[in-house]
């Protein structure tokens, strides 16, 4: 004790022996520590703020679709929403909320143009709550019902068209005997969705609305679950698909697999950049402890004269090392802190709006820090770090103490 | 039921207005004008100019028309379009390519295309629009024109129909011959219009053989049509109306 | 054989590559308790390879070095370390302190090291600077003492927890005469009081002249003992 004691008071004004080498080695440990946790914070972000988008984006976190329609999203491939496996599905405990949909390509007219979307039948109600649509309708109003014969379509869409709040268009699309089905509505709403393609791509319209233009009695094409916990996903997914093979049921996951792959390729892209922000880290390290070493070699000399032993000189040094990193990650941390919570909501990118709308990403990327990204950051640099640092410990210990005190 | 295509042709669309003294409102003119039309069967020639302000294009074919519900296209010139077409039967529009060897069911969400390059869509072309139910017409006023009369009939579609125009304002001569037809949007603004410059009676029956489809906005930019040759009350192959000869011209 | 030291035919030699130097050839010496010696001798005639052989902190090509009787050479570096800890107190020529710790602590340190109290070590090394004549000065760094002060504080360090031998390494090289004079008078006291026994090696006439008993060396070889 009273040893360790010694050798950290030892090791903690050692540190600051030559404040200006120190410190400069200690603002390398700090940038690289907070480029490593705010550049997994911005990532993370950007993840999460496309799994929100995805989910919230009408997908959800389970879909329910007829096992043909994903690779034929067309009205003969529709369901009976009331069959004994969907109520199960609906009911279970882990679903928070859910909503039905008829969900169909379909071709759009105004005046003056006309363009390809997917109508969305949907329930008010349930929709809602599930999807952005609640709470994006920017004029006007979204849906009363599902016979609703209003439509709700995007600004983007709204622009595209020419048309506006109060005017009507005409959706067209395929009947249930695969003929023409056509239908005039009126905008009841205008809806602003984080991108420009989920505004251009989708338009909503009451259920009932939908199912007599196209002659569906009772069938859906999609139902979309929202659950208590990302984390049931899987295993809800997994159980449930098994019931019915008519029924195809996804977890969003499999809807967007570019996401899950997206997730994996971050945290290994990551894991790659913590090494190299490491690897210049360590270099400053190992140089300022080496010549800090090669500096007091006459003192490690004395030291092993008064009857220190080498591993205490060796603790001694690498205890200066560790020191000096923990300040640097407790720093780093406070510093990344402190810019997380600079930005507030995140950062907005909209200077680059264009290219992050190509990768679906949103405007505003929020600073997300998970428990595990820290520590891995902080682990990282902690365990490298004093790896590290044992090198020049261990030259400092192998030092020969008559040699050492002669040099001067 | 009627095809655009058969007023681009032939225009007697509204062939029962002669009895138009007996109607006593627009929704019954246009309904006579339907069911008079209903049974006759024609044959036509004509050329479709699509004009442009660098280019023009003049496109040749022929057609014949079964009722208001059947159609066939043929092109004949220029060479290179030789012999594709296209089919209506009831609301569904079918077109052949003869470089591709392929007939193709034009899909709703080609409906807005042009047809042939033109100022008309496929759309104008080949919906069906229910006349009579999807709109509310209206007998504006009724004027002199070289000795006819002329009715102008405005027609708003209903909520639910499937147009976009906010209205269309029709000029209807009691001799079926249709002098005017402007599409407006929903604010009142004319859109395009389709116009008749030249009538001439063939076969006993007066008819529009000129018109042109010109859009608002653009005034270099329309598209017309010239019947050369028309005949009424021909007598048609069974199999002319079917994918089979769509894709073997003879 | 009480001895505190005793060297048996201890010869070193320095391999600088091919050249083959004898620093020490056959040296026999054998220190009592309490003796106060003084190693002489020009510069490289090996007097500060004998200490560095006697103190551990160097090994013999051969012969033997015993210290209270123990073979050193047959101690590890961990052993050597443990000896050196507990029966050898060093002085150097300079740099004897830690930069980094002031007086009191450079003395403490080696208790430290020891395990000895926090309590004791305060009480000993208060007593020691007292003792050497640097009461006020215990939280002074050695940048903030003289150079006789910082010798001081080094012979406090060597013999605060009374080892069997202290070792000095030309101690009075850098210093003018007054303060030299002063440092010999203080190790003979801590000679006289504590039964210390002190090798100091110097080429400075008035040590020699001090000293008890005087041990010439000329060419790495014993050629005189007074």
């Amino acid at each position: 004790m009273n040893s360790f004691l010694l050798i950290f008071s030892l090791a903690w004004r050692n540190l600051w022996r030559n404040k200006r080498r120190t410190l400069v080695i200690l603002l390398a440990i700090v940038l690289g520590v907070w480029a490593m946790i705010v550049t997994a914070a911005f990532m993370r972000g950007m993840i999460f703020q496309m799994l929100e988008d995805t989910v919230d984006n009408l997908a959800g976190h389970v879909q329910i679709h007829h096992s043909q329609y994903l690779d034929d999203p067309v009205i003969n491939n529709s369901f009976d929403p009331d069959s004994h496996t969907i109520s199960r599905i609906t009911h279970d405990p882990r679903v928070l909320m859910w909503s039905d949909r008829i969900r169909l390509p379909a071709v759009v007219l105004s005046e003056r143009e006309t363009t390809g979307i997917t109508m969305l039948g949907v329930n008010p109600a349930r929709e809602s709550k599930i999807s952005f649509i609640g709470k994006s309708v920017v004029e006007g109003r979204f849906l009363n019902s599902s016979s609703d014969t209003g439509i709700v379509i995007g600004q983007a869409l709204a622009d595209k068209l020419e048309t506006r709040l109060g005017k009507r268009i005409v959706l067209m699309s395929q009947d249930i005997n695969n003929e023409i089905a056509d239908r005039g509505f009126r905008i009841v709403g205008i809806y602003d969705a984080p991108l420009d393609p989920t505004e251009k791509a989708f338009v909503f319209v009451g259920k009932e609305t939908a199912a007599k233009m196209v002659g569906l009695k009772g069938a859906i094409s999609e139902i979309v679950l929202r659950l208590h916990d990302t984390d049931m996903v899987t295993p809800l997914v997994t159980e449930m698909d098994q019931l019915d093979h008519t029924i195809d049921v996804m977890s969003w996951l499999e809807v967007e697999p570019y996401l899950e792959l997206m997730i994996q390729m971050m945290d290994t892209s990551m894991f790659i950049w913590y090494l190299i922000v490491f690897l210049a880290m360590a270099f400053g390290i190992i140089n300022t402890l080496l010549m800090a070493v090669f500096e007091r070699t006459r003192e490690f000399g004395l030291f092993q004269a008064l009857g220190q032993k080498p591993r205490f000189i060796l603790f001694q040094v690498w205890l200066e090392a560790i020191l000096m990193i923990i300040v640097g990650l407790l720093a780093g941390n406070f510093l990344s802190w402190i810019s997380v919570m600079a930005t507030g909501d995140g950062i907005d990118v909209s200077v680059f709006a264009r290219g992050m709308e190509m990768i679906n990403m949103s405007n505003i990327i929020p600073f997300v820090i998970t428990f595990n990204d820290l520590m891995i950051a902080n682990i990282t640099v902690a365990v490298l770090g004093m790896l590290t640092g044992l090198y020049p410990a261990w030259r400092a210990s192998r030092l020969v103490p008559a040699d050492a005190i002669t040099r001067i | 039921m009627s095809h655009r295509l058969l007023q681009i042709f032939s225009l007697w669309l509204f062939a029962g207005l002669s009895c138009s003294s007996q109607a006593d409102n627009a929704q019954q003119l246009i309904r006579q004008a339907i069911d008079n039309y209903r049974g006759i069967t024609s044959y036509s020639e004509a050329t479709m100019t699509i004009h442009r302000p660098d280019w023009q294009r003049v496109i040749a074919m022929k057609a014949w028309t079964e009722g208001l519900d059947k159609s066939l296209v043929r092109i004949t010139a220029p060479k290179k379009d030789k012999d594709s077409g296209s089919l209506l039967l009831d609301d569904n529009m079918w077109s052949y390519a003869p470089k591709i060897n392929r007939v193709i069911k034009i899909p709703s969400s080609m409906s807005g295309q042009s047809w042939m390059g033109s100022d008309f869509s496929n759309n104008d072309i080949a919906r069906a629009d229910d006349i009579i139910d999807n709109y509310t017409h209206t007998l504006l006023e009724t004027k002199n024109h070289n000795g006819h009369k002329l009715f102008i009939i405005q027609s708003v579609p209903h909520e639910d129909a499937p147009v976009v125009w906010g209205k269309e304002v029709l000029q209807i001569r009691d001799d079926h011959v249709l002098l005017e037809h402007a599409f407006y949007d929903q604010d009142g603004i004319l859109i395009k219009k389709l116009t008749t410059s030249e009538i001439k009676t063939i076969s006993g029956k007066t008819i529009a053989t000129t018109q042109r489809m010109q859009k608002a906005d653009k005034e270099n930019e329309w598209t017309e049509f010239h019947s050369s040759v028309i005949k009424f009350n021909i007598i048609i192959p069974k199999n002319t109306f079917t994918l089979s000869n769509l894709r073997n011209p003879r | 054989m009480n001895h505190v030291v005793q060297c048996e035919k201890v010869t070193k030699i320095f391999e600088q590559g091919l050249i083959k130097v004898n620093a020490l050839t056959d040296v026999d010496l054998a220190i009592e308790k309490a003796e106060f010696i003084c190693l002489s001798g020009p510069s490289g005639s090996g007097k500060s390879t004998l200490l560095n052989m006697i103190g551990g902190l160097d090994t013999p090509t051969s012969g033997e070095v015993y210290i209270d009787g123990e073979e050193i050479d047959e101690l590890n570096k961990s052993e050597l370390a443990d000896l050196r800890l507990h029966k050898i107190g060093f002085v150097f020529q300079a740099y004897n302190l830690i930069p980094v710790l002031s007086a009191q602590e450079n003395i403490e340190m080696v208790m430290q090291m020891q395990g000895v109290s926090k309590k004791e070590r305060n009480e000993k090394s208060s007593a020691i600077l007292e003792e050497v004549g640097l009461q006020g000065m215990e939280k002074r760094i050695p940048p903030e003492l003289s150079g006789g002060q910082q010798q001081r504080v080094a012979v406090a360090r060597a013999i605060v927890s009374r080892p069997s031998l202290v070792l000095a390494d030309e101690p009075t090289a850098n210093l003018d005469s007054v303060t030299a004079n002063k440092l010999i008078d203080l190790m003979l006291q801590m000679n006289e009081i504590h039964k210390t026994t002190f090798i100091i090696s110097t080429h400075d006439p008035m040590i020699m002249q001090r000293s008890k008993k005087l041990v010439k060396l000329h060419d790495g070889r014993i050629i005189d003992i007074t």
